[in-house]
This record gives C-alpha cells, structure tokens and sequence, in this order.
C-alpha cells in the first residue's frame, strides 16, 4: 500500500521525522502528494482543527495536531479512518515520549528521521489486517473520530486564495461604481445641453417669425 | 682562477652542447655542465643549496644574459631544459600560488580541493589558443577535511539570478547589498544574514563564517529534498564469499540507527537471503529464472543493521562455507545486477560488487576479447571500448533511483574492464581491481584488498548528491572528468559520493574578461549524510585575469597541466585510438614550448627552453607517454591498461601524479635531519631522485612510491647494516623473494624506515602494497619501467625526447 507519514512541527511546519512507502504496482507519483504534505504543515496553526480528514482524489490525508506537533498520515481514502486516527494516535505517544522535550529546539529539517523505524512497523501492525491489535482501544476511540471534521484539501489550501479573490473583485466594484457615477453626471449635462439648445432654437424661430411675419 | 668575465651573450650553449654528450648513456652518466661547476668555484654560494630546484648561482652563462629581466619572476626563469639536468625538486612540488591581493589568497581555497591548470586566467579566447595549455579545473570535493566550518541558517544566502552562494569573493557595496561575483547582479543582504553568530554581533555581514571561508557547509533546510532523507543502504553482491565474508565483521557501516544491509550471490542462479527479524536462522532464497528476474520477499531481503545484527552475523559465518565445494563456472551478473538494482529501487543506496571472473551468463554476457599475443604490440591497442551498452544503460537507471555500483574485480584472468566499469562510472561509484588476486598464494595483494575494502567500508559516504560547478560569466564549462553521469549541462548527478573521488572539468572563454580583475569558480556539492542529515558543501576559487601571454605562463600549474591532459587522453583513446592520444599529449608539449619560444621569448637563443614553471611538463608528458594507461611496445595486459586509465580519470590529482610519475627515494641512509616529527614520531624527508638508472647504486637501498604500489630495491652489495638491521636478514642472498613486510626491529634504521613508508601511506586512503625486490625477483621489471628517464626497448629515453620536442619545435 502507498503511504506517506509525517511528522512535523506546527509552529513553523518544519518537517521533524518522515516516512515513505511506495508501492511499484500502483505507480502513483507521491511527489506531489509529497510536496502537498509540506504546504499543508506549513498552512496549519494553532486555530487548525485538532484532528481533520482531507480529501484528495482517492487519496485522504488524515491529520492530528497535539503539543504543538502534527501527525500526518496519507492513506488510500478507503482505508478506514478510525484505524488512521488509532495509528496516528499510537505515533503520538511513542514521539512524544521519546523526542516530546528537543521539538520546540531543534532547527535542523528531519531531526528525528530515526524515528522512522517506529513508524514503519507501527504502520505494518495497523495495515496488516491479520496482526493481532486491541480492538477494546479502537472502540473507544471510534467516538472521537466521528467528531472529525472533513474537509477537502484544495479547499484547505486554497482558502487564503479565494479570500484575496473576494477582495480584489469588492475593489473592482468599487472602482466600476465610481465611473458609473462620472458617466451618469456626464449624461446630465449633455441632455441638459440639449434641452437649452433646442428652447432656443425654438425661440429664435419665433422671433423670427414674429419680426418678419408682423412686419 | 679564471676570472668571473662579464655573462656571454652569443651563444656559449653552443661550446657547452659540445661537452654535453650526445648520446643517451653518456648523458645519464654526464656529471653537472662544466659551465655551471666554473659559476660554483666562483661565487660565494652557501654550501647547503637551497631546497626547490638549482640555485641561481648554477645558472649557466647564457641564462645569466637573461639577468637583464631582472624583474621576471620564478617562474618565468628561463631555462634550457637540454642543459639543465637536475630539475627535479627535492620535496614533492608545491602548487603554484594564484598572483592575487593578499587578502585574498589567504582566504582562497585550498588547492588540494580546488585547483586550475592555469592560476592566471587568460582574458580572451584567442589569447588562450595562443597559449597553446588546456584550461581547466581539478577538484577533490569530498575530500577529508580537519577543520570545516558548518553553518546552519534557515535562509541560504545565494544570488538570486545565477543561484551562486554567498562566498567571500563576493563585494558588498553597502551593509544591505552584495554583489554576485559570479553574475555581477547586486542582492540584498537578508536581515538573518545582518548578524553574526561567531561573533555575536550585528551589522557585519562581512564578518560572516560564509564570507570568511571558501570551504563552507550548509544544513540544508527542507526545501534541499526532494524526498524525507533515506535511511543508508549497503547491499552486498557477489559471485564467491569464500575470502571475503570475513572482512566485513566487526566494521562499523556509517550509517544511524536506519541502517539497512543486504546480501546477493549468484552464479548460474540467484540467491538471496531472507534475514526477516524473528527468524532463527537466514533464510536462502534461490531465483533460477534469470531471464525474468523478480525478488522473492521484496520486505525482508534488505533489512536494519541493528536489529538483525545477530541473523546477520550468522549469514556472514555461513557464508564461506557454502559455496567452499561449488564447481559452478557460470557467472550470470547481468541479472544478479538486476535484481539488486530492484531491491535498492525504493530507497537508493549503494551497491558493492565483488566479481571474479567473467560475465558468461544471461544478460550482459561477455566475450574475451583479448589476445594474449597482441599485449606487447607496438600497433593500437582494440578493444579500449564496451563491448556492450548494457551496463552503462544499467548504470544510468541506477542513477536516477539513487542507486551506485561499487566494482571489486578480484580475478586473474581477463574480466573485460571496459565494459564492466561502465556500471560504475555512470552511476558515480568507484571500481577498485586486484590482478592475479588468490588468497593463499598472494598475500601482499590480500593485504591490499583487505585494507582497502576496510577504507572503503568505513569512509564518509554521501547519498542522492549532485553537484553543480558555477564560473564567472564570461566562461563555460564543457567537459567533464570522473565517475557521475552529467544531468544538465552543469549538474553532475552522483548517487553516491566518496572523499576519494575526483573530478575534472575542461573550460572555454566565451566572452571576453576584459574590465575584470578576478573571476570566480564555485563547486556546490549537495548530499545526504550517512545521519540523514541534507547538506551542501561549496567550494570557491578565485583567480585573476591576465593579459598577456609571459603571464599566462607564468601562472601554469604543470602537474594540474599534466593531470588534465591525462583526463583528456583517455578520453581520446576511447574515441579516437590509443595513438591518436599519445599523438595528442606529445603534441601538447610541444604546442606550449613553441608557443612560448615564439611569443614570450624576447631573445632567441638555441636550445630546448621552457619556463621554470613548465620545466618539468616534458618530463610528465614522457612519464604519461610511459605510463600503464597509454604505453606501448611493452607487455601489458588490457584489464591493467584500463585500470590505470580509471584511476587517472578518477582519482584527486595528489594519487594520480604519483602514479604518472612514482618518486624515488634513497632509504639506506636515512637520518633525521631536517625530519618531520608527527604525533612524536620522527620521519625522515630523504630527497626525492630522478627516475634514471644513473641514479641507483649498488651499495643502496631505494623506495619507489608509485602511488599505489611501493618498491624497496636493494642493491647487490647494500650496505650490510641496513641488510641486518631493516631487512632483518644476514645477506642480501638471504632476502626473501617476496617479502611484503618489513620486521619491526627494536634499531632506529628500522624505524626510521618503517616510520618513513608509513607516513607515506598515510597521506593517501588507499593501501599501496610493499614489494622487496632484488635482481632476480619477478617485480624487477615493472620496477625498471618506472625509470621513466631511461631508454627501453620501445620507448625513448628522456634526453632523446626532449631532442624530439626540439626538433618538432624549430621546424
């Protein structure tokens, strides 16, 4: 199965321990998702949800935020989410026991990339349907995932854009009134103009009129 | 006395040449010219000479005419290299010092990292075909270093048009703006950059650790990956453990706590090892189907060093027995190839392969193509070429995914190195060849192999690196020398790189320097740390820009002349023919020397003469001419001659001059004067010798350091003392005929020697093997080749070619 996990911290999105699998049979280009990965720990802050779905294509990221680290986790979107959230939830124990104190210091990218042995046979345990897991565990927490938000990823990632595209067509409006306005004034003017003009016009006629006419 | 008369300016060579004996014999055993004895008895010179090369005071007359350019510098000293006979330095030549301010040569980098062929750069292109020297770079990016300062910062100051990084040769118009010296483009200064962590202070930006030193590394932040940083991954691949399963315990791999190890055999099959945590015992996997090669259990078969050390243990114990009866003589390693290339595909890393005979199986099959006949053919040597395209096209996909094959050849019969190196020169690995290699019968070249696989095993290694070679605008960069595979036409992509390897680079003016004092070259090195760490190293040279032709001269470095030539005759000789190469580097020689009598040379005078600083460039052309990689007329296997022309294209030039021109040392009078003492231990600097046979004696004993292997000669009437108190025999008769290792006697002879050759090896990664060699031993030969002044059977002696390169030059 292709997977991507990775931890990172959200202060700053700066990538702490990672790990890839890729599968040879689906040949899918984790790059991008990759790539999509790191914007999204860098979108992420303290008002971010605590635990998010994201849905890209038929891949789903699955997030958590705890002590200021997020745990994130791309899975194919028909994995079950409640098993995502478990495994992230079994990285967050484990990570925070082991490196939990040196995450705020650290400026160096993938500190912690030794964790990554963990992660991988963490995730063989969880993937693998026949390992013998604690089912009790997963139960209770299948109520807190139910509460998990879901939410699409290129909505996420594009929510700032759309903001700024809210913004720039109010100040095209805005500019587009003001010559509305300018255009009406001249309008006036011109068919005040017009209206002077033809009186007189007319009364022009009727003097004429009347001097060659009476006289 | 004769009186000191006022320097002769007519042609007093002339009446010179007469005493100077035409023939070759004579001239090896011709004492000093008498003109330079009647200057010593006459001026007041202090008994001991200086050191590098003769002394002023040995000028003959005619040079002295010369005095009138009072001002010239040494280099440019002219000298008649047809009368001047001791031109060989006695300690190993220095690199030529670049002619720039002060302060900038002190902050330049190291030469040993980053070296030009020329130190003063030519301002056009016109100017440098006159100079008649090819213009290039050397580089030994990866090199070991003591001291490196490290940097870590969010922002990496680079320029923003040609993506230079800040360097100290870079102009800062204000606090806030620099300037590219590369682009000449004016940046700003980020506000991180306005403070000093070294000196915790503020508003010096020119007081940076990366404007200060023009060796520098960064922490790479994220935004240097493409992908998390992969954990290191060895993987072991070879046709027979029987000898060298052994070695690899007890070493520590680089690597952290991520570190993966495979195993392969193959022979007609291929046979892997399941070392699954949990197993009680390696599992061993055989794939026979070799034309469509798939991996058993993709998850288990390269697994982590620390948590299956025991299993492979086991494996490592297991092994030598197993194929200790087999009778296979197939070899499929095409495949065996292949299915590694399909384990390491996820992750990269590096590939080791041990190969003992050749490929005669499945996909890339080879022929011999050798004639045993043909070896001391005087005609051109064939079959300098792959025989296939399969391995370079392995190679290449071995690059992309990160992948680099190291080639151990451990054979003694013919394994087709042409082809077979192509899967390590493309995919950035190293090749290391062992001839007539047999763990019992030849224990001085075990002892090679087992120190170099250590070396090798345990050495800093980088994964995923490219490296990117910026120059000043103005200049381009068009051939590239080394094992890599170039990506774009600056980035060399190396899956792997090691602090052995060196590169090479060719370059052309393209526009002309003219309003430029200096221009710059910088090599920015990017990789990933066996910890998993991104980082880049960057290197910069400075060098200034000269107009005329005496300076172009004076600012060449012959041996990184020298070095580049050979880069370039390989090439040819793969592409052209092997005479076509020899044709090309004697004209080299002769091309610079007619250049410089024609248009540096204000008075014309008889004689072969060339610059100070290219007085010896006959001497290496001749050396090259001899050398493995380009003889001819004298017996050598094709595997051997392919080998040395790897390493001269591989190798850091420091290795590779050695190897072009061994030194030769007398050790049978060691003493301590003017000796080094290193770590409290004393080493003896004896004077480097001219390679002629004029030079050894009977009554001596002496070292040739050929780079990677070392000859001690003894003389048939040595000196008993050094017999008995070196050797630790009673007589020369009593001399092992292959002695490879000198007893550790408690005499300070002993010592001085043994710490003499140790300190030579220590200067260089590799293990140069040591051979004992008397008259009658098997090495004497090869020995004698490397008197490269002397005249063989088939080759000219050093007198004759410069007569040679006389002749071609007043023609």
């Amino acid at each position: 199965m292709t997977s991507l996990t990775m931890i990172a911290r959200v202060t700053d999105g700066l990538p702490l321990a990672a790990s890839v699998q890729e599968d040879e049979k689906s040949g899918r280009d984790l790059q991008h998702y990759q790539s999509q990965a790191k914007q999204l720990c860098r979108k992420l802050d303290a008002q971010s949800p605590e635990r998010c779905t994201l849905e890209a294509g038929d891949m789903s990221f699955h997030y958590l935020i705890a002590q200021d680290v997020c745990y994130l986790f791309l899975c194919e979107a028909s994995f079950a989410k409640r098993s995502a959230f478990a495994y992230l939830e079994d990285l967050r124990g484990e990570f925070n026991g082991r490196y939990g104190r040196r995450v705020a210091a650290v400026t160096r990218p993938y500190s912690f990339i030794e964790f990554d042995t963990y992660i991988q046979k963490t995730k063989k345990s969880f993937v693998d349907r026949r390992a013998p897991r604690n089912f009790g565990s997963i139960n209770t927490e299948l109520q807190d995932v139910q509460r998990i938000m879901v939410a699409n990823i290129e909505e996420v990632l594009q929510r700032g854009e759309s903001l700024s595209a809210l913004d720039t067509k109010a100040s095209n409006l805005t500019s587009l009134s003001k010559k509305y306005r300018s255009d009406a004034k001249y309008l006036n003017t011109r068919s005040t103009y017009a209206k002077v003009a033809a009186v007189s016009v007319f009364l022009i006629t009727l003097i004429i009129y009347v001097r060659f006419w009476w006289l | 006395p004769p009186q000191p008369g006022p320097p002769q300016p007519g042609p007093p060579s002339r009446h010179l040449g007469g005493h100077y004996p035409s023939l070759p014999l004579g001239y090896q055993n011709a004492a000093p010219p008498p003109a330079a004895i009647l200057t010593q008895t006459l001026v007041p010179v202090p008994l001991s000479q200086p050191l590098g090369g003769p002394g002023p005071a040995q000028l003959s007359p005619s040079l002295a005419a010369m005095s009138l350019q009072s001002s010239t510098p040494e280099a440019l000293r002219v000298v008649n290299l047809l009368q001047e006979r001791n031109l060989l330095p006695p300690i190993p030549i220095p690199p030529p010092t670049p002619c720039l301010q002060q302060d900038l040569q002190k902050i330049n980098c190291n030469p040993e990292v980053f070296r030009s062929t020329l130190t003063s750069i030519p301002q056009t292109q016109s100017l440098l075909n006159k100079a008649k020297m090819p213009l290039g770079l050397l580089l030994h990016p990866f090199k070991d270093l003591s001291q490196l300062p490290v940097v870590t910062s969010s922002t990496i100051v680079r320029c923003r048009s040609c993506r230079t990084y800040i360097n100290p040769f870079v102009s800062f118009l204000d606090q806030r703006r620099w300037k590219c010296n590369l682009c000449y483009r004016v940046n700003d200064v980020p506000e991180e950059f306005m403070y000093n962590p070294v000196s915790r202070s503020y508003g010096e930006p020119h007081k940076r650790p990366e404007v200060q030193n023009a060796t520098i590394e960064f922490i790479a932040p994220s935004e240097y990956m493409l992908r998390p940083p992969q954990p290191a991954v060895y993987l072991f691949h070879s046709s027979t453990w029987s000898h060298n399963a052994s070695l690899l315990d007890n070493i520590k791999l680089p690597g952290d706590s991520r570190t993966k190890i495979g195993f392969v055999t193959f022979d007609s099959t291929i046979h892997f090892y399941n070392l699954q945590e949990g197993l009680s015992q390696p599992q061993m996997l055989i794939v026979s189907d070799i034309d469509d090669i798939f991996l058993p259990t993709p998850d288990s078969l390269l697994v982590n060093l620390n948590e299956c050390k025991e299993l492979v243990q086991d494996l490592l114990k297991s092994l030598p027995t197993l194929f200790q009866k087999t009778m296979e003589t197939q070899s499929a390693l095409g495949s065996a190839l292949q299915a590694a290339y399909k384990l390491l595909l996820p992750t990269g890393g590096r590939m080791s392969v041990f190969q003992t005979q050749l490929p005669n199986l499945g996909v890339g099959a080879l022929q011999s193509r050798e004639d045993p006949n043909q070896r001391a053919s005087a005609k051109d040597v064939q079959h300098l070429s792959p025989a296939t395209d399969f391995y370079k096209k392995l190679a290449l996909d071995c690059s992309g995914q990160q992948v680099a094959v190291d080639l151990f050849l451990l054979s003694s019969q013919y394994c087709d190195l042409a082809s077979l190196g192509c899967i390590s020169r493309y995919s950035a690995g190293s090749v290391y060849y062992y001839p007539s290699y047999h763990h019992q019968h030849n224990p001085a070249q075990v002892e090679c192999f087992q120190r170099d696989l250590k070396r090798y095993l345990t050495r800093k290694i980088g994964f995923e690196a490219v490296m990117r070679i910026r120059c000043s605008k103005g200049m381009s960069i068009h051939t590239f020398h080394g094992n890599f595979f170039v990506r774009s036409t600056d980035l060399l992509s190396l899956p792997n790189v090691n602090p052995d390897a060196g590169f090479a680079v060719q370059m052309s003016i393209e526009e002309n320097l003219d309003d430029m004092q200096i221009v710059s070259f910088q090599a920015a090195l990017l990789y990933t740390s066996s910890k998993g760490e991104r980082r880049i190293r960057v290197h910069t040279l400075c060098l200034p820009v000269v107009n005329s032709l005496s300076d172009i001269f004076a600012g060449a470095d012959v041996q990184a002349i020298t070095g580049l030539l050979a880069c370039m005759a390989v090439d040819r000789s793969a592409t052209a023919s092997l005479s076509d190469a020899r044709d090309a580097m004697t004209n080299a020689a002769i091309d610079s020397l007619a250049s410089y009598r024609q248009s540096v040379l204000s008075i014309q005078q008889p004689g072969l003469l060339a610059p100070a600083c290219l007085r010896l460039f006959p001497l290496f052309i001749l050396a090259l001419l001899k050398q493995k990689a380009f003889r001819t007329g004298t017996s050598t296997r094709l595997d051997d001659r392919l080998f040395a022309m790897c390493q001269l294209k591989y190798q850091p030039l420091v290795y590779s001059m050695l190897m072009i021109h061994p030194a030769l040392y007398r050790v049978d009078d060691l003493s301590d004067e003017g000796a080094l003492n290193i770590n409290e231990r004393t080493v003896p600097q004896p004077r480097v010798l001219q390679l002629s046979v004029e030079k050894l004696s009977r009554e001596a004993a002496f070292l040739m350091d050929a780079g990677t292997v070392m000859y001690l000669w003894v003389g048939r009437s040595c000196q008993p003392a050094f017999l008995t108190q070196v050797l630790g025999v009673s007589s020369y008769a009593a001399v092992p005929d292959n002695l490879h290792l000198l007893p550790e006697l408690d005499t300070a002879e002993s010592q001085r020697t043994r710490a003499f050759i140790g300190w030579l090896r220590d200067q260089r990664p590799f293990f140069p093997p040591l051979h004992v060699i008397r008259d009658e031993s098997q090495l004497k030969p090869t020995f004698m080749q490397n008197m490269i002044e002397d005249r063989t059977e088939s080759a000219l002696s050093y007198y004759e070619f410069l007569l040679h390169l006389q002749q071609q030059i007043s023609k």
